[in-house]
């Protein structure tokens, strides 16, 4: 069984990842800011498939526990963790040399939501 | 007549004399230059710095600086704390947009220098000093500033740090 859910959050993951990858791009092109010293496309990659692996390992654990309703609590649990992490970006002090600081968390609090987002998305498929 | 030479010609040295200005360097502001200020919370940079930046190693006497920075330009590397920062509560960015600083003399001290003047930050003039170097065409200088002496945000005393070093780095070049 955990194969398996690995490998939804490794495919979770990575589609995450893309969202990402694409969201910055259009980020930077419609602001004009630059942070990718922090936000660029290995670690991008590297942050939302760590994101998604935790997850599987956190789904797996739930539903070693308990069992019918793991859906639930980890759907729940995985949504709530999503938005409480957006403190991260929020709170942040980035390096001075970095201008617009202001505009990081519209860069970067939409991307907390996008390994929950894959990972519902790609749900479905591996259900069967 | 020829009697009249030497007079004519010390009198008109001690004209020509009169239109001769001992003037010292002036220097043009780098790109590379920085303000920053320390604490234990905030820390953060000012840009903006313009103004003239006169001195000569060997004329001190005759040496001024005269600079500001721009107050909305002070990154903490945090978006919302550079929001409050600008606020009245804080430096009040639209009344007081300038912090400047007009020395009234340059003395040597030690292996560096000293420039004395008022420092005009938050709407209060206060006579400070900064000690500073000049090497490689390059000034450095640091002082401690504390934000109360300027009327910052003082109805909360014990928000964030009173006390703040700034370190400043200006890289110039013969204008």
């Amino acid at each position: 069984m955990f194969k398996k859910i690995f490998f939804q959050g490794l495919a979770a993951g990575l589609l995450a990842a893309i969202a990402s990858i694409i969201y910055n791009r259009i980020y930077f092109f419609a602001f004009g800011v630059n942070f990718s010293k922090l936000v660029n496309i290995p670690v991008l990659t590297a942050l939302n498939l760590a994101a998604c692996i935790v997850a599987a390992i956190g789904y797996w654990l739930i539903k070693k526990w308990f069992g019918p309703k793991a859906d639930i609590i980890f759907n729940f649990s995985f949504s709530i963790l999503s938005f409480a992490s957006i403190i991260i970006p929020v709170s942040a002090t980035l390096p001075f040399d970095l201008k617009n600081p202001e505009l990081f968390p519209g860069l970067t609090v939409p991307m907390h939501f996008f390994p929950a987002l894959a990972w519902f998305t790609l749900n479905p498929l591996f259900k069967k | 007549m020829k009697r009249l030479i030497y007079p004519l010609a010390a009198a008109a040295i001690i004209v020509g004399s009169a239109f001769t200005v001992i003037k010292s360097q002036d220097w043009k502001i780098g790109d590379d230059y920085s303000v920053k200020f320390s604490s234990d919370d905030p820390s953060g940079v000012f840009k903006g710095l313009q103004g003239t930046v006169n001195f000569d190693e060997k004329d001190l006497a005759s040496s001024k600086f005269d600079v500001s920075v721009d107050v909305a330009t002070i990154n903490t590397g945090n978006g919302m704390k550079n929001t409050h920062a600008k606020s009245d509560k804080w430096l009040d960015a639209d009344k007081y947009p300038l912090i400047k600083f007009t020395s009234s003399s340059i003395t040597a001290a030690g292996s560096g220098y000293q420039a004395k003047g008022m420092l005009d930050f938050h709407g209060v003039q206060k006579e400070i000093t900064i000690p500073f170097t000049f090497q490689n065409n390059t000034f450095s200088g640091s002082f401690e500033i504390n934000r109360l002496d300027y009327n910052i945000n003082t109805a909360e005393p014990n928000h964030g740090a009173t006390t703040l070093k700034v370190e400043i780095t200006v890289p110039v070049s013969k204008s």
